[in-house]
């Protein structure tokens, strides 16, 4: 048998109290698709960072080609064969595809840049691999995807015999996810390993050969894809069998809620909302797909008020809103869970108990809105309203008064769902409610979400994943460039339908006011 | 030889001190440590001997027959602190501390040599005409970075010297006393001066005033829905603006709060001896820089102003006693306040550094 590409043994790496990997080994065969798979904060990132030298473990060792060795930077990884795409890529926007992929290693005449040659070894890597690139474009013309064969033919480039790939599908279209797996199906049949870091089960069986399933830091199955099952996978990345939820059927939705009309958002210059106007009616949820970046997000932040409108009305209950501060929008009803959670829906340098009492801070039980304890904050109350929310969304932590920044991603998460759920708004807007969330969370996320439209709730549900949107929303309405561009009613939604509106290719039912 | 350091850190000991270096109060002590070094090094590098004068500076502050000053002294650091640190609570610099301590000892001023009330009322108008006056020269700082996009760290510190420029030119040229050498104001009557304690000579009710504002921040600041906004905003503003919180409304309370605060401080220096207004002997101590140390040094921290203050009060006592004893100039206490600073800065990127590397997961 030839010698693993990469084989991790033992490795341990503790944050504080929090430890992230506990003993993992990983066996990577050479010219296989390997997927490492977990729920958030399993320990994948930590792994895969360890492998490319961004961090260094307490305990273990990596093998590289049967060669143990120790990284102290990626530059000793990369030199070792490793490439790494991360999910935020790391390119320069104004320079050209072919500069990007050399970056680093970049042929010479001379001793100056010869880019006739970082062209052709462009074309060539694209050839050999089936990623057609266009090496003079400018990276600031691309798209997500485009951008993301950038980041592979840079590690393509600097020899990489083993491309890791972390969370690659999150910003693609369903289009462009398939010819993402041709691509890394091509690398490893010439003989490339590739790592595929995901919590995606359907990504997994479709292009992997072998898959690591870690939950809680530790390794909690390995298997040859074609001996699994989804409900083996999912077994071994919870520790229990998953349900999914799915939407019982429409009620019959009450008054309207939210009604938005000719919208538009214009930020520094660039139009991000084109004349949106729809209604989310009470006990009814409606879904806004799309692929991310294409005006969902400043759409929300205009119903929410922290950003202003250039034209066009947000109406809330019936009241203009459109000129209202986000407090009294909020006092209003609206909550919201931001697709953000680090940047805008929490503080992770403050407690848990502070971040679950924005917002309710001026009501009781934490403050009150009158007589003599009015603008007077009782931190006992906030406490124990801190320490119910805590068991009742079952956050995963070592009390109330720990700082967000120390929980998972997950559990952070439910913090943000927590505190924004107990408004019990009229309205709620879900932004990306379950990104970046484990699979057993996801269904009892989905189910609160349906038990707050059974309650007479309207939610407005931003989703990249068009399952999320499927299984939850009543009406799916469908966002490019700014405009609505597709509805779709429950019983005529398909993936590929959704999939085709969100990359343009196709238009229909255009609610009103909408057409581009 | 990474088993080893495994097992090294899953050792009780090890993991207590690891947990100990990672206490808040680490960084402020080491920042202390540091300069205290650097200064004995700047010392020693002088040809002086740093043991002397660092024992002269703790000498010069702590001698019981000066102690009634020492702690007159603490009270006006406090009160400086408190306006650095009212803002810095929500992430935002006030450096027109200068400016509006001036501008609390004109109203002051003007108050208690002019008006001609009744004693029990000057003190009490004065020091509300200053804070009213510096309260709101400090929130013009508000509106200008809401609606214009200045930051309040720029117009606080440009809109500064115009303000004592102002006053400056008010007691040379029209509410000075006539024909004395130095720029001042008549001495105040009897009735309009700083209410004494006990037969004391610089320690006066006005202490009293500054820790009763300490406290009513540590109030603020801990228990109401406006403290806590505060604090929400400091650690993140998008948080806090999604959150409904009225940011710009925020600022302009806590620039006028702040501004207030100088306002009395001003006061209270012009109020008490020798009971006038004198060009630039509001600034010539430094109070507004060693406050704003001192503010940095506690974080914003409402319960620790009150103790790091009290090195900045030794550093500046004990800086004069330092010069007369051991013949090293006081203006090492400026560089010791500086090193302070510089070192409690090179926290923000450490802390960066630390987040960055636990966000990795």
């Amino acid at each position: 048998m030839t010698l693993p590409a990469a084989q991790l043994t033992g490795i341990s790496k503790r944050f504080n109290a929090v430890v992230a990997n506990d003993g993992v080994d990983l066996v990577l065969r050479r010219g296989t698709v390997h997927a490492v798979m977990g729920e958030n904060g399993a320990g994948k990132s930590t792994l895969m960072s360890i492998l490319f030298g961004l961090l260094s473990p307490d305990a273990g060792q990596i093998l590289i080609a049967g060669r143990p060795q120790v990284f102290t930077s990626p530059l000793d990884a990369i030199a070792a064969g490793l490439g790494m795409v991360h999910q935020h890529f790391k390119l320069f926007d104004s320079l050209s595809v072919a500069a990007n992929v050399v970056y680093g290693a970049e042929p010479r005449r001379a001793g100056l840049f010869d880019r006739r040659a970082a062209e052709a070894r462009v074309r060539e890597l694209g050839e050999r691999y089936g990623l057609q690139i266009d090496p003079r474009a400018r990276v600031s013309s691309l798209s997500v995807g485009e951008r993301q064969r950038v980041e592979i033919l840079k590690a393509l480039h600097r020899d990489a015999t083993i491309l890791i790939l972390d969370e690659p599908t999150a910003v693609l279209t369903p289009g462009e996810v398939t010819t993402l797996f041709a691509v890394i199906r091509r690398a490893a049949d010439a003989g490339t390993t590739v790592v595929l870091v995901t919590h995606k089960i359907n990504e997994v069986l479709t292009v992997s050969d072998e898959v690591t399933v870690l939950r809680d830091g530790r390794v909690t199955g390995h298997f040859l894809t074609g001996e699994t099952s989804s409900a083996q996978l999912v077994h071994a990345m919870t520790g229990r069998e998953v349900r999914p939820v799915s939407n019982p059927g429409l009620g019959s939705p009450g008054a309207t809620v939210l009604q938005v009309r000719d919208a538009g958002v214009v930020d520094a210059g660039i139009t991000r909302v084109r004349s949106v106007s729809f209604a989310v009616r009470a006990g009814e949820i409606v879904g806004i797909a799309g692929v991310s970046g294409n005006g969902q997000h400043e759409l929300v932040e205009a119903i929410l008020g922290t950003r202003p409108t250039q034209s066009g009305t947000v109406e809330l209950l019936g009241a203009d809103v459109t000129r209202w501060t986000v407090r009294d929008r909020r006092l209003r009803g609206v909550a919201v869970i931001p697709e953000d959670r680090r940047g805008e829906g929490s503080a992770i340098g403050m407690s848990i108990t502070e971040n679950l009492a924005l917002g309710h801070h001026r009501t009781a039980p934490i403050g009150a809105e009158r007589g003599i304890r009015r603008g007077w904050i009782s931190v006992r109350a906030a406490r124990a309203e801190a320490r119910a929310l805590i068991a009742g969304y079952d956050v995963r932590t070592a009390g109330e008064q720990q700082s967000v920044g120390s929980l998972s991603g997950g559990n952070a998460q439910k913090v943000v769902i927590a505190r924004e759920l107990s408004h019990n708004a009229p309205l709620l807007i879900a932004e990306q409610p379950t990104q970046g969330v484990d699979v057993g969370a996801i269904e009892a996320i989905h189910g609160r979400l349906l038990d707050y439209r059974a309650g007479g709730g309207a939610i407005l549900l931003v989703s990249h994943e068009i399952s999320e949107l499927l299984a939850l929303a009543d009406r799916i309405l469908v966002m490019l460039d700014g405009a609505l561009v597709a509805e779709f009613s429950r019983a005529d939604a398909t993936t590929a339908g959704i999939g085709a509106a969100m990359a343009g290719l196709a238009a229909q039912n255009l609610p009103n006011g909408s057409r581009p | 030889m990474s088993d080893s350091r495994a097992s090294w850190r899953a050792h009780p000991a090890a993991r207590l001190v690891d947990a100990a270096a990672r206490h808040p109060a680490v960084v402020p002590l080491a920042a202390v440590a540091v300069a205290v070094l650097i200064g004995g090094v700047i010392i020693a590098a002088a040809g002086l001997d740093p043991v002397t004068a660092y024992a002269a500076v703790l000498a010069g502050a702590l001698d019981p027959d000066t102690l009634d000053y020492t702690f007159s002294v603490w009270g006006f650091i406090c009160g400086m602190a408190l306006v650095a640190a009212i803002p810095l609570r929500m992430g935002e610099f006030n450096l027109g501390g200068n400016g509006q301590l001036v501008l609390g000892g004109l109203a002051a001023a003007l108050v208690a040599g002019q008006s001609g009330l009744p004693p029990l009322v000057a003190v009490p108008v004065a020091l509300l005409a200053a804070a009213v006056l510096a309260g709101g020269f400090g929130a013009l700082s508000a509106p200008l970075s809401t609606r214009f996009g200045i930051p309040i760290i720029i117009s606080t510190l440009l809109l500064s010297p115009i303000a004592v420029a102002v006053v400056s030119y008010l007691v040379r040229f029209r509410i000075g006393e006539a024909g004395a050498a130095v720029a001042q104001t008549e001495r105040f009557p009897e009735g309009a001066r700083m209410w004494a304690i006990g037969d004391l000579s610089y320690t006066n009710v006005g202490l009293l005033v500054v820790i009763g504002l300490m406290v009513a921040f540590w109030l603020v600041d801990s228990r109401t829905a406006v403290g806590f906004e505060l604090r929400v905003v400091g650690a993140n503003r998008r948080f806090g603006a999604y959150g409904g919180v009225r940011v710009g409304r925020l600022a302009f309370g806590a620039m006028a709060a702040s501004g207030a605060v100088a306002g009395v401080v001003g006061a209270i220096i012009t109020l008490s001896s020798p009971y006038r207004l004198i060009d630039g002997a509001l600034l010539s101590p430094g109070y507004t820089f060693a406050g704003l140390a001192a503010a940095l040094l506690a974080g914003g921290r409402p319960a620790l102003i009150p103790v790091t203050a009290i090195l900045f009060t030794v550093l500046q006592v004990g800086g004069a006693a330092m010069e007369r004893s051991a013949d090293v100039p006081r203006q090492l206490s400026d560089v010791l306040q500086g090193v302070v600073i510089v070192v409690l800065a090179l926290r923000t990127v450490i802390d960066s550094r630390r987040s960055g590397e636990s966000g990795a997961r």
